[in-house]
């Protein structure tokens, strides 16, 4: 039988063999999509595109001055009244006790000079909700002093938030194209569990006791594991964009050589793993353990930037950072190959691959096959 | 010519030897068996023979064939049933044979397969839904795919219950049938002896002895066992005995209470001897038998080793 055929044939039974286990549906679909979905929701403000703060007002002695600064505040787009109408400070007090609302305002007591007091729950002391509804009430109260002074502000100021690539960069962008590259390569770490399971079963033996071409049967495996990963992507994607409004700038050539390198390089390391692993539970403890490390050391749900200066060296060793910053560069930035970083990018990732895998070959070659039975 | 010719295999593993010294020529279309208790080296051997472990000594050759230089053509010729049976969990029985099919040149039709191991109605059926049996059938289905010339069979029949022990048989007699040649180790000495041409017991890594079953059972002793139980009491049996004794066929005797055993190199003239005596003196004897001898006493008899299935 020639080889395109035999290739063709075993690619064919690992798709099967691929898509009938539904373990791997669990984690390579199901388990990264709910990971991603809880970490927009916890850190991406879910679908809303704006900040909103609810809060109530306490008014215990409504004047013109007071009025006008209720008003004001409800001009105010991110604040969002409980009540329309000022409400008496018990029920306000209460009603922060029990986190119905983010902030209670109380008004001061007489008219003219007094002090505007913001009540919030202790929980929240520090949260940015309670931030940034205390740099809106400053603001509001200085806007009234200077205009009970009669004068104009003279200087204002609006903020921007830029980033190096498209203008309309979000965390939802930056989580969605961290966990796609996450979920790729543990595609590829936890991939090679199976060569385990083969051995342990006697398959690997039984397929050496055979002509079979066991290259061919490698790279028919490799091409289904990318596959894989190409339905990860799409899947993934189609969550981000649709359910959590993230915007991609597509280059093809740089998202694809990133894959593919990522694919590549990460199936390397979980070809090493197998190597040295006599049991399933082995394999699936070294695979967590790296892939655990490099999660949170790769700038998977974080900027690399935020972490403390003495991590930063370990990050820039990890293949995963160079992944994730790979899938970013093809995925939200468009930027293409044209870039030194990017190539420097995959050189380490690529030298990460080219070791794992001669390491592992090694090993493989040194174990006697009734050892390997 | 023989398909198979092993000299003087040895293997060693650290300071375990496991094969000490193999000698044995298989000729086309035998049904060859290797029997011996657990670690004597069988598996050792067949692995040395399979390919998969090589040997510190010794020749292995296939015709004109060896591992040395033509490793890919004696795959193409050989199919390995292994003790584990490796199969695809995950594929259905029909897609496990296609699949191996597309390993080989040359490969016998799928249905022709499923046919002969009688898997033509689970052909669609996942292999982690299927029986033991069934899967030991697929096994040996994939041994055959190829259309091999020699078969090696590891134990096929370990662990099943007897009905599929002999639908299992049921194919190795097909396989014979066809011409192939078969080798086979098994832990029942029943199945060496229905299936085999020649058994060879293995023991210590040494071949303790070759022949076929008839023979090796003929070469094991002249002399039966008969036993014979009497109704008349005691007495009568220690009067027969003393009678039996006085023959020359006998060569000793042994009594319980009144059953009697006695072991003969001429069983028919024995009891035709004994029965004239108790026909003589009245007496009624109760039971009576020959105790046929198995495999299972040629191996007692050679190795010195109870047999445990």
């Amino acid at each position: 039988m020639n080889n395109a055929k035999q290739f063709s044939k075993m690619f064919a039974a690992q798709v099967k063999m691929m898509f009938r286990e539904k373990q791997v549906w669990f984690w390579n679909i199901f388990f990264p999509v709910i990971l991603m979905v809880i970490f927009m929701v916890i850190f991406g403000g879910g679908s809303s595109d704006s900040f909103k703060a609810k809060i109530a007002v306490v008014d215990p002695q409504p004047n013109a001055t007071s009025a006008s600064l209720i008003e004001q505040m409800r001009q105010i787009p991110v604040l969002e009244f409980k009540e329309a109408e000022p409400v008496a400070e018990e029920l306000g007090t209460e009603w922060v006790e029990e986190q119905d609302i983010d902030a209670l305002i109380v008004l001061p007591a007489s008219e003219g000079a007094g002090a505007i007091r913001l009540i919030v729950n202790k929980e929240d002391e520090r949260g940015v909700t309670t931030q940034a509804v205390a740099g809106i009430l400053d603001k509001l109260i200085q806007q009234a002093n200077l205009a009970a002074a009669g004068a104009t502000p003279s200087i204002n100021m609006t903020m921007e938030a830029v980033s190096t690539g498209a203008d309309d960069l979000s965390y939802a962008d930056f989580l969605l194209t961290g966990m796609i590259g996450l979920s790729v390569a543990q595609g590829g770490l936890f991939g090679m569990v199976e060569l385990v399971d083969m051995r342990r079963r006697g398959l690997m033996t039984r397929l050496r006791m055979t002509p079979a071409n066991m290259t061919l049967y490698g790279m028919a495996g490799m091409l289904v594991k990318l596959m894989l990963g190409i339905i990860q992507i799409i899947i993934l994607s189609l969550i981000g964009v649709f359910g959590f409004g993230a915007n991609l700038h597509i280059n093809v050539f740089s998202l694809a050589i990133a894959f593919i390198a990522g694919g590549l390089v990460f199936s390397a390391m979980g070809y090493l793993f197998s190597s040295f692993s006599k049991t399933i539970e082995a394999y699936m403890g070294m695979a967590n353990i790296v892939s655990m490390l490099m999660m949170f050391l790769s700038g998977v749900f974080i900027p690399l930037e935020t972490m403390p200066d003495w991590l930063q060296p370990v990050a820039q060793v990890l293949p995963l950072t160079y992944f994730v910053d790979g899938m970013r560069d093809g995925l939200i930035y468009a930027s293409g190959v044209a870039s030194g970083a990017f190539w420097i990018g995959i050189g380490i990732m690529a030298l990460w691959g080219v070791v794992s895998f001669l390491v592992g070959a090694q090993v493989y070659k040194t174990k006697s096959i009734s050892a390997t039975r | 010519m023989p398909v198979l010719e092993v000299r003087n295999l040895k293997k060693s593993y650290g300071p375990v030897t496991a094969v000490a010294d193999i000698s044995f020529s298989v000729e086309p279309g035998e049904v060859f068996t290797i029997i011996g208790p657990n670690g004597a080296g069988k598996t050792t051997t067949l692995e040395m023979i399979e390919g998969l472990v090589t040997p510190d000594g010794g020749q292995i050759e296939f015709g004109a064939l060896n591992w040395a230089r033509n490793s890919e053509q004696i795959k193409v010729t050989i199919g390995v049933q292994p003790q584990s049976s490796a199969l695809f969990d995950l594929l259905t029985v029909e897609e496990n044979l296609d699949l191996f099919a597309t390993f080989y040149p040359k490969s016998r039709p799928t249905a022709d397969v499923l046919d002969m191991i009688s898997l033509t109605d689970q052909r669609n059926k996942y292999v982690k839904k299927l029986s033991g049996g069934q899967k030991q059938r697929l096994a040996i289905g994939l041994a055959m795919i190829n259309d091999p010339e020699l078969i090696f069979l590891d134990e096929p029949t370990t662990g099943l219950d007897p009905q599929a022990r002999r639908n299992i048989w049921d194919i190795i007699l097909k396989l014979k049938a066809l011409g192939k040649t078969t080798i086979l180790t098994t832990h029942y000495m029943e199945e060496a002896e229905k299936l085999s041409d020649r058994v060879c017991i293995v023991d210590q890594g040494k071949i303790v002895t070759l022949d076929t079953p008839a023979a090796l059972i003929d070469r094991l002793t002249k002399e039966r066992e008969v036993r014979l139980t009497l109704m008349d009491g005691e007495s009568a049996a220690i009067e027969t005995e003393k009678t039996a004794l006085l023959q020359t066929a006998v060569v000793r005797t042994a009594r319980e209470g009144d059953s009697l055993r006695l072991w003969t190199t001429q069983p028919e003239e024995t009891l035709y001897e004994l029965f004239g005596f108790t026909k003589d003196r009245g007496f009624r004897v109760e039971q009576i038998s020959i105790r046929e001898m198995s495999l299972e006493d040629v191996f007692i008899a050679f190795t010195g080793k109870e047999w445990r299935d």
